[in-house]
Parts: structure tokens; C-alpha cells; sequence
């Protein structure tokens, strides 16, 4: 608990990527992250015990990506990054799995910030539904709410309408 | 619906394959460590209970200062008094006059001595003005005791006084002057009057009193009652050792003026009694002229001089204008409601800043105090 690199071994490569999945850019995700972590750090006597500091962390990160949206990335292109998300395969990808990554991508993009926060939070970072609240200072029944809403929009994306169109039968990766 | 399932697979496939960016921890290592020796030499950070609770307390009270300064500095700016050059009476501190007198005159302790000018030609008045601060030794020098050098004190003084009187007043303050100076055992040494040429350039005169010096002081009191003073300036000279000089020379001459007589009754021949009488000539002239300035200073020393300068108080007052009609009277009424209009925006504007600075404070302290709950909440 008292060690910054073993929180960082521990945790700066989940913290990355959700900040990556939520700002859509690896350059302000990495930025966000460093901010996060130090601040954490300055920080950490606020926390109060072991078990907590997942959903603490992961509350800091958010945070910090909320500041870069709403104070930096305005400013700027915020789609600019995208391609670079999506565009990161490895040998042996399928292109099917590749153009799955892709739209996956700008479907998450296209969700509104608050309902991307607990998609991220939920199914990458596989935080719980009480942790997610901690993690976003909402009550477990708003993160319900906000996980089904999302589903919901994702389902009717029309990048992924087309990979249902196209694949289901083979793949059903999409129900 | 999309299955969890798939979506947490499809989004985690998507996140592997994010790159870790190489150094990144290496970087925030680096950065704490360097937060770390700021924090060590800078001034720590409180966020004890404590802290929190100081910063509670000081910040309103640093508010409150801001608003009581805002406030006295909005009052004294609304209360001050227009201060006016006018050296008048009420402002100046007595002087002890040199004069075993009792009175005292008034004086403007900045003001400076105004030099008397011994002519009175038409025109401009004969006064000018001498450097400030000319106060005699004898205004703060308790004057010299009567007989401490086997004479009585001789003190010479003078005195200017700048008057404003009513309108069409002038003849009668100057018959009302001269008549005190003639009161006093004075007399009027000379008087200058200018008539106005219109209502710009009011009538102004001149007049110069001698007055006996015991009732210098009572006299210079009672000329500031024949109108409003704007300006009185007196000074006192202790001239006794000159005076008692010019009596020891003339006393030393008169002795040799004596001897040379004598000399002069014992001579026998011809270029013995034109010698003496050649040294008794310039004795004589000398003591003559000794006598001549013993006069003067005599003269200077018995009667005081005050000089008065009298000017008629500002216009005529100007007759009503006839009423306005018509267009005339809206236009002047329309200008009048702009300038009102003008002087109300004018007033709020102080009482507008007042309130914006005032929101300007609590909108920083909320802002402060936002930020520290959510630094609590972290």
C-alpha cells in the first residue's frame, strides 16, 4: 500500500488501457494516468483500507479522464485518436476480429461519456456493480441503469447492427 | 441486446491490444519523486482536521476585511470634504505678539509676510508677496523684558490683511477703517480704490493704517470684524539693540562733537581752527544722520503699520432669465434628464463594484472550498 511501484506493477496497465477506452486517445490516457497515480499517491492516506483501494484507484482515473474531457480535449479533435485504438492488431487476427475491434471502438466512442465510464468500468475492468458506484460516486441502482441503457445503445449501433448482419451466423459473436 | 459475455470479451480483445507505453511508470516514479523533494522544501501542505479548520476560519475572516475595507474606503471617498486654499482665520494658530499687548492676532502658520510698498499709485495694489515662512525670531522668542538693557523693548510691526466685503461697501468699510485707526490714536497713511469696470472685475481699494503700537493686535482684530478675512498675515521685529546702537553712536559722537568745541575755543591760529571745524563737520553730519535713522525706527517702533486690502465680494447678482417655452424648454429639460441620468449611473457605479467584488469573493470562496471537499472525497 505504501509502495508506488508495486501499485504501478500492479495496476498501471489496467488504468491505461480503461483510461484509453474512455478518452479514446493514448496520449491523454497516458497523461490522465500519471495524473491519477501521482495524485493517488499524494493522497493515499485518505484511504482507508486494503480492500477498498481497486474502486478508489479506479475513481481517480475516471476522475482524472472527466478533467481531460472537460478541460483539454475540447479544445481539440476528439475522434482524431480512434484509428489508433482500433488499428493496433496482431499477427494471427483474424479480420473479422480486427474490424470487430474497430467498430467496438466507435460504438464505445459514440456512447455518451457517463454510460461509456461503466461500460469500461464493468466489462474491461471487471469491477462489480459496488465497486463501479464507489468508483463514480453514484448509487449501485444508478450503475443498473446505466449499464442496461448502454447495452441497449451499443445493440442498436449501426457498426455493430452490421456485424450481426454479417456474422452472426457464423460467428454469433453478437446476440 | 448484446450479450455481457461477448461484450466483455470484444472489449477486452480491444484493450490488449492497446500498447503499454514503454516508461510510462518510470516517468510517474520520476514525477513523484521530484513532487516529493518540492513538497520537503516548499512549505508543507496542511490537510490535517486542523488545517482544514484554520483555512475554514481564516477565509471568512479575510473576506470580512475585504468588505469592511471595500466599504470604509466607499464612505471616505463619499464623505470627503472639498478643502479649500483660502487661508481664513479659522485656521490659523495664535502668535505671540512681540508687543507687551495683550491681544493676539490670529495667523495662518504657512501664510508668508506681505511686504508693505510705501507707494500708492493707481492700478494694481502695492502689495507683494515675500517668501513664506518669514516669521520673525520675536514670534518664538518671548520678548525681551522691559529695561534688561537699561531700555525699554522696541518692537516694530506690520501687518497685512486681505478683505472681502459686500458689494457697494467699499467707501464705507474705508471711512469705517480710517475712523478706527483714528480711534486708536492712529492715522490713515494712505488709501488706493478701484472701481469696477462691470460685474467681472468687482471694486477693490487699498488702505495702509499706522497704528500705535500697544493697540496693534486689538486693532488688527477689529479690522477682520469690517468683512470676511481670507488672508491675515502679521509680523512683530525686536528691534531694541538696534535702537539702543544707534542711541550709544550718537551719544560717542556728541561726546567728540564736545571735545572738538573745546578744542576748538582753545584754538589760536587760523589752520587750528579750520582743522577742528573740518572734524566737527562730519561729526555732525554723522550724528545727523544717526538721528535720522533713531527717527525712523522710533517712528516704526510707535506706530505699527497695517496695510488692507479690500475687494467687493463676486457679482451682481444676475437677474432671472424669463421662463422657457416651447421647444427651448424641452430641449433644456431633455438635457437636464440626460446629466441626471448620467450623475445616477455615476452613483450606482460605486455601489456596483462594491457588489461585484463582494460576489467576486464568494464565488472564489465556494470555488476554494469546492475544491477542498473533493479533495477530501478523493
Amino acid at each position: 500500500m505504501n509502495d508506488l511501484e508495486a501499485w504501478l506493477e500492479e495496476g498501471y496497465p489496467r488504468s491505461f488501457r480503461t483510461a484509453c477506452l474512455i478518452l479514446g486517445n493514448r496520449f491523454d490516457a497516458e497523461e490522465a494516468v500519471q495524473e491519477a497515480y501521482l495524485r493517488a499517491w499524494r493522497f493515499r492516506s485518505s484511504l482507508t483500507g486494503e480492500s477498498d483501494i481497486k474502486p478508489w484507484l479506479y475513481r481517480i482515473v475516471v476522475n482524472s479522464c472527466n478533467s481531460k474531457l472537460r478541460r483539454e480535449i475540447p479544445h481539440r479533435d476528439r475522434r482524431s485518436g480512434d484509428d489508433e485504438l482500433a488499428g493496433k492488431s496482431t499477427i494471427g487476427d483474424t479480420p473479422t476480429r480486427v474490424a470487430l475491434s474497430q467498430d467496438i471502438v466507435r460504438a464505445l466512442q459514440d456512447l455518451p461519456l457517463h454510460l461509456r465510464v461503466v461500460v469500461v468500468l464493468r466489462y474491461y475492468a471487471d469491477l462489480s456493480e459496488r465497486e463501479i458506484a464507489t468508483a463514480i460516486g453514484r448509487r449501485q441502482g444508478t450503475v443498473k441503469s446505466r449499464l442496461h441503457e448502454a447495452r441497449r445503445l451499443l445493440a442498436e449501433h449501426p457498426a455493430l447492427q452490421s456485424q450481426t448482419d454479417g456474422n452472426s451466423a457464423d460467428s454469433g459473436v453478437l446476440q | 441486446m448484446i450479450d455481457e459475455q461477448v461484450l466483455s470479451d470484444a472489449i477486452r480483445d480491444v484493450a490488449e491490444s492497446i500498447e503499454i507505453p514503454e516508461g510510462a511508470t518510470e516517468r510517474i516514479l520520476g514525477a513523484s519523486h521530484v513532487a516529493t523533494l518540492e513538497t520537503r522544501t516548499s512549505k508543507p501542505r496542511v490537510d490535517s482536521p486542523r488545517g482544514n479548520r484554520r483555512r475554514w476560519i481564516l477565509a471568512p475572516v479575510g473576506v470580512a476585511l475585504l468588505v469592511v475595507g471595500i466599504t470604509v474606503s466607499i464612505v471616505g471617498l463619499s464623505s470627503n470634504p472639498s478643502t479649500t486654499g483660502i487661508a481664513g482665520p479659522s485656521r490659523a494658530g495664535p502668535i505671540a505678539h512681540g508687543s507687551a499687548s495683550s491681544g493676539s492676532a490670529p495667523l495662518p502658520p504657512s501664510n508668508g509676510g506681505v511686504a508693505q510698498s510705501p507707494t500708492s499709485s493707481g492700478g494694481a495694489t502695492g502689495a507683494t508677496p515675500s517668501p513664506s515662512g518669514t516669521a520673525s525670531p520675536s514670534q518664538t522668542v518671548p520678548p525681551l523684558p522691559s529695561g534688561s538693557v537699561g531700555q525699554s523693548s522696541k518692537v516694530e510691526s506690520n501687518g497685512s490683511i486681505n478683505l472681502t466685503i459686500g458689494n457697494g461697501k467699499l467707501q464705507s468699510v474705508l471711512a469705517k477703517l480710517t475712523a478706527l485707526a483714528v480711534g486708536e490714536g492712529g492715522f490713515v497713511a494712505s488709501t488706493q480704490t478701484q472701481v469696477g469696470a462691470g460685474s467681472a472685475t468687482p471694486s477693490s481699494g487699498t488702505i495702509v493704517l499706522r497704528i500705535p503700537e500697544p493697540s496693534f493686535a486689538t486693532t488688527v482684530s477689529q479690522v477682520q470684524q469690517t468683512g470676511h478675512a481670507t488672508s491675515v498675515t502679521t509680523t512683530s521685529t525686536d528691534v531694541t539693540g538696534q535702537y539702543v546702537d544707534l542711541q550709544a553712536r550718537i551719544a560717542a559722537l556728541q561726546a567728540s562733537r564736545q571735545q572738538y568745541l573745546t578744542i576748538m575755543a582753545q584754538a589760536t591760529s587760523i589752520g587750528d581752527i579750520l582743522a577742528v571745524q573740518s572734524q566737527l563737520d562730519a561729526l555732525q553730519s554723522q550724528i545727523e544722520q544717526l538721528q535720522g535713522q533713531l527717527a525712523v525706527l522710533t517712528d516704526e517702533t510707535t506706530y505699527g503699520t497695517l496695510t488692507v486690502s479690500l475687494v467687493e465680494a463676486g457679482q451682481r447678482p444676475i437677474p432671472p432669465l424669463p421662463p422657457r417655452t416651447g421647444l427651448d424648454k424641452a430641449w433644456h429639460d431633455g438635457i437636464d434628464g440626460f446629466v441626471s441620468g448620467f450623475e445616477w449611473l455615476l452613483r450606482i457605479a460605486g455601489m456596483t463594484l462594491f457588489v461585484l467584488l463582494c460576489l467576486a469573493a464568494v464565488v472564489v470562496l465556494g470555488r476554494w472550498a469546492w475544491r477542498a471537499t473533493r479533495r477530501r472525497m478523493l
